[in-house]
């Protein structure tokens, strides 16, 4: 049996979130956490958050917890109203920080809504038109037409033309949404618990960190909206490609922000990818989007786009490595790579 | 076809004939519902559906398609309560298309009583499922930990070099392989 | 195509001097209770789902309460009721999913369903073919009482643990393994069980009716002369003899998983979760068109009626019916866009159910010419019918949104989804089922309905629901998500809204309980055909209610010949 080179990841952090649910596990998870220095903001400086029973109890995200950071985490980001998150009385979708999410917002907002107002106005018109002009005082003897192959033509092929105009950027849309990230790609995995998310960086040796919904007079405080913000944020890089890898531990959950055209089930025992790259710095607020159980109306989800550098700067502050993915493929390439039976 | 007014043996009799028939079509459809748990498996390991491997014997020939490269991420989960720690030994590699490649698994019982447990596993994106070979895997084997026993579990695999030639995979750069422990014993029911 | 007429010598003359054969009426218990008349297991249905959506609607009126403004208002006082005053903040939000999983499966099996099948597929099925009665007239009084034990096990389950707390809280879907590992303690087991008896008790129905349509019809009437309504519902029946045992069978291995220790939706064991979800929506996506084809049926015969003119394009809406039903079968996965199913999987499922809109488009365009150069009456049901359509159109184009898998990342499991559904049920189905009520309704009863409070509570009901459900596609594409108890601050005014809309829903179907009890009580005497010419299906030749048994001598169906 051949050796492969251990790498980076410290093994045991990575799999604190799995071990602090277990009570033996315990007293190894509070040394994980020790160890990791990965509670400077936004990052809860409380290993116990990661509780299910006890939601955000810990949550005081405006307290810096730097002294074991060797770099210090740049200050949690203050949410723009109407960027990321619904607005009072919006009648339309969210404005969209993704490519993706820009073409599809351009076929709904384009492309169908107009389309199907002209259809429903349409169909409006013609009865209100047949309403007035055949009630029985205007049209005492109704004729016996019951039949005009021309028009019943017409009603049938109209609507497959318009059908393969809607599907022609529609089936773009989805090749778009399913291209594979890219070899630089940021990795992150995403678990859905009952009910709270976990975050992990594998290339980046950052292990699982959850996030837990914000009681209501912390969020307030925060200037966050409630039912919205969580205590920790999933910090990703702006204008860098990012492979979301998503699963469920216990029932499904599903990963949802509108403002980037992201959903994707969170399915125990399978993992679904989702890629996609931001376009500019904010708060993205999302919420779960499958029933899970009793508090799937309080497992939000937030994340924070940061600038390239400031991200790096988060990633050191957590006791990650920057540019993780580059790194532990060269790594492993001559090992695994070379291998032969 | 046209009704002729049947004497009322008749029509009982042709009643009866098309309640059995509707019954069997009934049944029949039942039939399906439950032969799909056997149909859906199959259709997932002959098109790699849902990210489902393939399977190889050891001695199995392929031939490398030198300088293609691909990444393989490894990802490891434990069922909420199940108190092991498991993890792959690399986040990825990167592997040669058609060459074999070794990728291990760590489990460890983290409690202080014995722990019998068993993968399942699934690959994404899921077009490359089919492409994605096993020779040698932990899946759906029991193992038992004793208290603090750790055990190195080898993954033994190859990516199929037709995987090329699909043009549903042509931008595939990375292929996760994901395993999940479940404890055995244990009810799974939630309590 | 052809107009039906009945040969008056089988008919209403043999109804109205037979009197003494064709209206012997067993004793009150034997009659409704151990009943095998096709007509008073039609009133049984009716009398069942008018009761069902009561509660049905009652729970969507918590729900909107609930949803009336941010924060949790009632939900705990009602969870105190529910769980014993000791009742946690877990447990309000675990009522909440009783609520929604008890709403949409009163009203899809314990409302619609029994309502458009059971109630009008009953009472005028046999008639329009000019049969004397179902196939399988005591099959027919199983079906009916199936439904009873169903529902109290469903009622029921609300009673007992469910997990968090008590009830069934898994939605209608009954996703695993939320269903399974997900919700310890019988309140699910109870609620797989009575939809096991519901869907048998629809399968008999379906072969009860494929039997009577296929060999019960009356000498002269082809398939192709059948009134649409018949076509409808043999279409329907085919679909629950299609779609309800794969049910029956995901069903079972869920009570399996949960109780006998398979796997066959748990990864553990190498099952998988998602087979569920496509064993579900290949029953699921049919049985929406179970729900709403009846209803297609009842506004054809409608708006000729009417309009005293023929359908328009009969063999085309016949079809249509028959495309749509077909179509339903392959598109289900539509419902599973977010599973993290392959591009081309994806591709397929959107490009298959955007080719439904082809056939529906035929049918809404096609009762508008059935209008076109009529001659309309607005009576009350034509009113319904004609709300029907263009609200339809409404729910219709939504679809079309929906089935791009690409736009549907964003828009699945929102309220969008919710107002698009409520459009082609809760305007659709429900709109043809007050319709067909109020058609139906002289003859059925024997008395006319208040044609006042039957405009008053379209109009009513009409305002209502479109002020509850159009604000939800603002919802929706502003990313609130559905089965929520509670929502930021940026949803308050549209759930306000929507709120506001329910309330005067609620007067309307006050209006529309006034007014079946006045009309039974003090309606004036109904002809035989009250509609005039425009009414040319055979039980407008039938007394008004119909003789306890009808057409002892078969009637003939002449061909109105002009083609």
């Amino acid at each position: 049996m051949m050796k492969v080179k251990s790498l980076v990841l410290a093994g045991l952090l990575a799999f604190a979130p799995a071990m602090a649910l277990s009570s033996p596990a315990l007293a190894q998870d509070n040394a994980a956490a020790a160890a990791a220095p990965a509670l400077a903001t936004p990052v809860d400086a409380d290993p116990r958050s990661s509780d299910p029973g006890a939601p955000a109890d810990s949550a005081d995200a405006n307290v810096a917890n730097a002294s074991a950071a060797p770099a210090v985490a740049p200050p949690r980001m203050k949410p723009t109203p109407g960027i990321g998150m619904p607005m009072p009385g919006e009648i339309t979708l969210q404005k969209q920080f993704t490519d993706t999410g820009e073409t599809a917002r351009w076929l709904h907002d384009k492309m169908l809504l107009p389309l199907i107002t002209i259809i429903s106005l349409f169909v409006l018109l013609l009865m209100i038109y047949v309403m007035i002009r055949y009630r029985r005082s205007a049209n005492p003897v109704p004729s016996k037409t019951a039949h005009n192959t021309f028009i019943e033509v017409i009603w049938t092929v109209v609507p497959v033309l318009i059908l393969l105009a809607i599907a022609v950027p529609s089936i773009g849309l989805l090749a778009d949404q399913y291209k594979p990230a890219p070899k630089d790609a940021l990795t992150v995995k995403v678990t859905g618990y009952q009910w709270y998310w976990g975050y992990e960086y594998p290339d980046n040796g950052i292990p699982e960190y959850v996030s837990n919904m914000l009681p209501r007079d912390k969020a307030e405080a925060n200037g966050e909206p409630y039912l919205l913000a969580p205590d920790n944020r999933l910090v990703l890089p702006v204008g860098r490609p990012i492979k979301l890898i998503i699963t469920g531990a216990d029932v499904i959950h599903s990963f949802a922000v509108p403002s980037l055209w992201v959903k994707m089930d969170a399915v125990p025992g399978r993992l679904n990818e989702k890629s996609f790259t931001i376009k500019a710095p904010g708060v993205y607020y999302g919420q779960c989007s499958e029933l899970c159980g009793a508090r799937h109306g309080f497992m939000p989800i937030a994340i924070e786009a940061l600038p390239a550098e400031q991200f790096d700067q988060w990633l050191l502050s957590q006791g990650g490595k920057v540019g993780g993915a580059a790194e532990a493929k060269t790594a492993a390439a001559p090992v695994a790579g070379s291998e032969k039976i | 076809m046209a009704t002729l007014p049947p004497s009322p043996f008749d029509r009982d009799r042709r009643n009866r004939r098309t309640m059995v028939t509707m019954s069997i079509v009934g049944l029949a459809m039942l039939g399906v519902g439950f032969a799909s748990v056997p149909l859906y498996r199959i259709f997932c390991q002959t098109t790699g559906f849902n990210g489902t491997t393939q399977r190889a014997a050891a001695g199995v020939q392929v031939k490398e398609a030198s300088g293609h490269l691909l990444s393989i991420r490894f990802d490891s989960n434990v069922q909420p309560g199940m108190p092991w720690q498991f993890h792959p030994e690399t986040p990825t590699q990167t592997v040669t298309v058609g060459a074999k490649s070794m990728a291990i698994f760590i489990a460890k019982n983290m409690s202080d009583r014995p722990v019998t447990g068993s993968a399942a596993f699934n690959v994404s994106p899921s077009q490359a499922g089919a492409y994605f070979t096993k020779i040698q895997c932990f899946c759906f084997t029991q193992q038992t930990l004793q208290p603090g026993q750790e055990v190195r579990m080898p993954v033994l695999y190859y990516v199929d070099p037709k995987i090329l030639d699909d043009p549903d995979n042509k931008d595939t750069q990375e292929i996760t392989l994901s395993y999940t422990f479940y404890p055995v014993e244990q009810d799974r029911k939630a309590s | 195509m052809t107009t039906i007429t009945a040969d008056h010598h089988g008919a209403s003359d043999h109804g109205a001097h037979d009197h003494h054969d064709a209206d012997h009426k067993p004793a009150f218990f034997q009659r409704w209770f151990m009943s095998t008349n096709h007509k008073d297991i039609g009133t049984l249905y009716l009398i069942f789902a008018i009761i069902a959506g009561i509660i049905g609607g009652a729970i969507s009126g918590l729900m909107r309460a609930e949803l009336a403004e941010p924060g949790i208002q009632y939900l705990q006082a009602w969870a105190q009721m529910s769980d014993g005053p000791s009742a946690t903040i877990d447990q309000a939000y675990h009522l909440w999913n009783v609520l929604i999983t008890a709403h949409g499966l009163i009203m899809v099996f314990f409302m619609v369903m029994p309502a458009i099948i059971g109630g009008f597929g009953n009472w005028f099925v046999p008639i329009m073919i000019g049969a004397p009665d179902m196939a399988f007239p005591r099959m027919n009084n199983i079906s009916f009482w199936l439904l009873i034990p169903a529902f109290a096990l469903l009622l029921g389950s609300t009673f007992v643990p469910g997990g968090t707390g008590n009830g069934a809280g898994t939605g209608w879907t009954v996703y695993a393994p939320l269903s399974t590992s997900g919700s310890a303690g019988p309140a699910v087991d109870m609620a797989i069980l009575s939809l096991h008896i519901a869907g048998a008790g629809s399968i008999l129905g379906a072969i009860n009716f494929i039997t009577t349509i296929l060999n019960m019809r009356a000498p002269g009437m082809t398939l192709h002369k059948m009134p649409l309504f018949v076509w409808s519902v043999l279409v329907t029946a085919f679909l629950l003899l299609l779609a309800l045992p794969v049910l029956a069978a995901a069903i079972t291995m869920l009570l399996t998983d949960r109780n006998f220790g398979t796997t066959f939706y748990d990864a553990a064991g190498g099952g998988d979760p998602e087979l569920y979800q496509h064993l579900f929506w290949f029953f699921g996506h049919p049985e929406v068109y179970i729900m709403i084809l009846p209803g297609f049926g009842i506004i054809s015969q409608i708006v000729s009626t009417f309009s005293r003119k023929p359908v328009f394009g009969y063999l085309g809406m016949a079809y249509a019916m028959v495309a749509i039903g077909v179509v339903g079968f392959v598109v289900w996965a539509h419902h599973m866009f977010t599973t993290g199913m392959s591009v081309n999987v994806k591709m397929y499922f959107t490009a298959a159910t955007m080719v439904i809109a082809v056939p529906t488009g035929i049918k809404i365009f096609s009762w508008i010419a059935t209008i076109w150069g009529g001659s309309i009456s607005f009576k009350t049901p034509m009113v319904w019918a004609l709300g029907f359509i263009f609200l339809f159109t409404v729910g219709g184009v939504t679809g079309v949104v929906l089935a791009n898998g690409g736009v549907d990342d964003v828009l699945h499991d929102t309220y969008y989804v919710v107002a698009h559904f409520h459009y082609v049920l809760s305007l659709g189905a429900v709109f043809s089922l007050f319709a067909g009520f109020y058609y139906w309704f002289p003859k059925m009863s024997g008395r006319m309905y208040s044609e006042f409070l039957g405009q008053l509570h379209f109009w009513v009901f009409f305002v209502g629901v479109n002020m509850l459900f159009f604000p939800m596609h603002f919802l929706g594409l502003s990313g609130m998500p559905r089965r929520y108890p509670d929502y930021p601050e940026a949803f308050a005014y549209w759930n306000k809204v929507a709120t506001h809309g329910y309330e005067i829903m609620a007067v309307g179907v006050l209006i529309f309980l006034v007014n079946v009890f006045w009309s039974l009580l003090a309606g004036k005497k109904a002809e035989g055909n009250p509609w005039g010419e425009g009414a040319t299906t055979l039980e407008w030749t039938l007394t008004s209610p119909p003789p306890f048994h009808q057409f002892e001598t078969l009637p003939v169906i002449e061909d109105a010949a002009h083609h």
